[in-house]
């Protein structure tokens, strides 16, 4: 019996022993990130300064919040309203139409899927337009995108897809789709590098 | 210095504060070699009452046990030999400087120049550095470069701060070769122009074989992306147990308190022992005196991150310290084109970072070696 209850202390001896928690060890990584994060309570340092004079709005989606680039002011003619006085059927069939947006070429998804109507109101060009048919401000044209590009709406929101602007500390301020993306044609162009890569490695072979 | 050190250090008693006597390499008491901004307690001995002088005889007890500057070389116990090798080398330089101060002919800038090379030279590791010792050290190299060059610099010693722990994740699916992140990092960090240093590698890998680093073209000069590749960078990986910390035989590398590992280039012997103990091929070594065009060098400088170094010492990815500890992405972040590179702070749990590492699948290189890599791979 006496043997059992030393083999028993000895059991919970060495339990204790090879879990050894003191402050600041842990098993992982992970672990460490998770506990030490419980912890936290923010820092001073401020990414404020780092955004730049770009001008920009706050958006809540999905319970992120953050700052994304304002659109309208860095559009050319904006308000579209400006020339698009009237329905866009009435302005083409005039014979004295002047010519424009020939440069603007569509190459998103095929014609069963998209044409300018997807996103555009020929009846009210100030605005875009959802697959519904609802008024979508131009400064929010990820809303648009967000419609069939699902899981790239949730990367951006969470910060896995798209640019961080500035610095990493609060207030996150993010690119938005058409600040990397051209809505008419967003593939993104094969190029050539900036520069050589190292040439070290075949040095050393 | 918190108290809890992951470092063995030998006890000099050096964290006994105390203020110090100044002593000044070229034996001046008066000031004239342009050290002594500060105000040095010495000045006012001359006229001084009996306590005082009890007081300032205990100071200087107290002074023998607080080895400092040329005292921490010259005041300790060894054998003759490793006497004479340090002799040797140190007096070289010492007995130029000294020479140059002490020189009647010489100039005020040239007395000042060698004094600050004196100190510089007899300074002790950054990690053992008092805060006035830091902030000393840094003056000394801002103003030698302003003798030297003709030029301002800002130079900052800022210390890591709570509650920060940085990481990074990087995109496979998105990058794509572009190396606008080698370039800005090669301008951010005052890499030497000369022999391609570069912190950050871009391995160009074909689909579905996985990484083969042996495979990897890591030279390609072509329109990218290329058909069937994807491609994936490297660089100092930050690990939380960095196993080139461990190797190095005078601690001039370190990992700081808010994660990033860090190298004193004025303590490194460039042994490069540390460069063969990394597994992912993250640190690099001046072979030739790293060499940047006046106009191109970076002037915001931090003395653990981009300040110019010289030939035999290890530098690396540091984070860009300089721009991360002030709240500001690192270079190769703000350069990237395609967003592939994500950073920010792992303690903050509604930080990007966090979100990628909780909802992507993640994974890091050799995570079997336990060195716990602060560098996530992800895939779209």
């Amino acid at each position: 019996m006496i043997e059992l209850r030393i083999l028993l202390g000895f059991a919970i001896f060495l339990c204790l022993c090879s879990c050894k928690h003191t402050e600041g060890e842990y098993h992982s990584l992970n672990d460490k990130i998770e506990e030490e994060g419980k912890k936290y309570h923010g820092t001073d340092i401020s990414s404020e300064t780092y955004i730049g004079d770009i001008e920009t709005l706050e958006i809540t989606e999905g319970g992120h919040t953050f700052l994304i680039p304002e659109r309208k002011g860095q559009l050319k003619s904006y308000a579209c309203t400006e020339c698009h006085s009237k329905p866009l059927s009435e302005m083409q069939n005039n014979a004295n139409a002047q010519r424009a947006h020939w440069d603007i070429k569509v190459v998103h998804a095929d014609e069963n899927a998209m044409n300018c109507a997807t996103c555009h109101n020929g009846n009210a060009m100030d605005h875009l337009k959802s697959l519904t048919g609802n008024a979508v401000d131009f400064n929010r044209s990820y809303k648009l995108c967000s419609q069939c590009h699902t899981t790239q709406f949730e990367d951006w929101k969470g910060g896995a897809h798209g640019k961080n602007i500035g610095g990493w500390s609060e207030p996150r301020a993010a690119m938005t789709c058409v600040n990397c993306h051209n809505p008419h044609q967003p593939q993104i162009e094969s190029k050539w590098p900036v520069q050589f890569n190292t040439q070290k490695v075949k040095e050393r072979e | 210095m918190s108290e809890k050190k992951k470092w063995f250090t030998l006890d000099l008693g050096f964290n006994k504060k105390v203020p110090t006597a100044s002593s000044c390499g070229c034996g001046k008491t008066s000031g004239g070699c342009g050290s002594h901004e500060a105000p040095s307690p010495s000045k006012n001995e001359h006229a001084m009452t009996a306590e005082e002088f009890d007081k300032a005889v205990e100071g200087t007890m107290v002074d023998e046990t607080r080895k400092d500057g040329f005292q921490q070389v010259f005041d300790v116990k060894m054998d003759r030999r490793t006497a004479f090798r340090k002799l040797t080398a140190s007096l070289l330089v010492g007995a130029g400087a000294v020479q140059t101060s002490c020189s009647v002919i010489a100039g005020e800038e040239s007395k000042e120049k060698a004094q600050i090379d004196w100190e510089e030279q007899f300074k002790g590791n950054y990690k053992l550095m008092t805060q006035e010792e830091r902030d000393a050290t840094v003056d000394r190299l801002v103003r030698s470069y302003q003798l030297r060059k003709k030029e301002n610099i800002k130079m900052s010693a800022t210390d890591a701060s709570k509650d920060v722990l940085f990481g990074y994740a990087f995109n496979i699916s998105k990058c794509q070769g572009y190396m606008d992140c080698v370039s800005a990092c090669v301008e951010e960090n005052n890499q030497d122009r000369n022999s391609q240093m570069q912190y950050i590698r871009i391995h160009e890998m074909k689909d579905g074989e996985g990484f083969k680093f042996n495979e990897a073209d890591d030279n390609y000069y072509h329109e990218v992306p290329a058909e069937g590749h994807f491609y994936m960078g490297t660089q100092c990986f930050h690990c939380d147990d960095p196993p080139c910390v461990d190797v190095c035989p005078v601690q001039a590398t370190w990992r700081e308190e808010d994660g990033l590992v860090v190298i004193d280039y004025d303590w490194c012997i460039g042994c490069r022992y540390c460069m063969a103990a990394c597994p992912y091929d993250g640190r690099r070594f001046n072979w030739s005196k790293p060499e940047v065009p006046e106009e191109e060098v970076n002037k915001n400088q931090h003395y653990l991150g981009n300040r110019m170094r010289k030939k035999g010492v290890m530098e690396k990815c540091t984070f860009c310290i300089q721009r991360s500890r002030a709240g500001k992405d690192p270079a190769c972040v703000e350069a990237c084109p395609t967003g592939a590179r994500i950073f920010g702070n792992l303690l903050d749990p509604d930080s990007t970072i966090r979100w990628v590492l909780a909802n992507k699948k993640v994974f890091r290189l050799k995570e079997d070696l336990g060195t716990e890599p602060k560098f996530w791979y992800f895939m779209d």
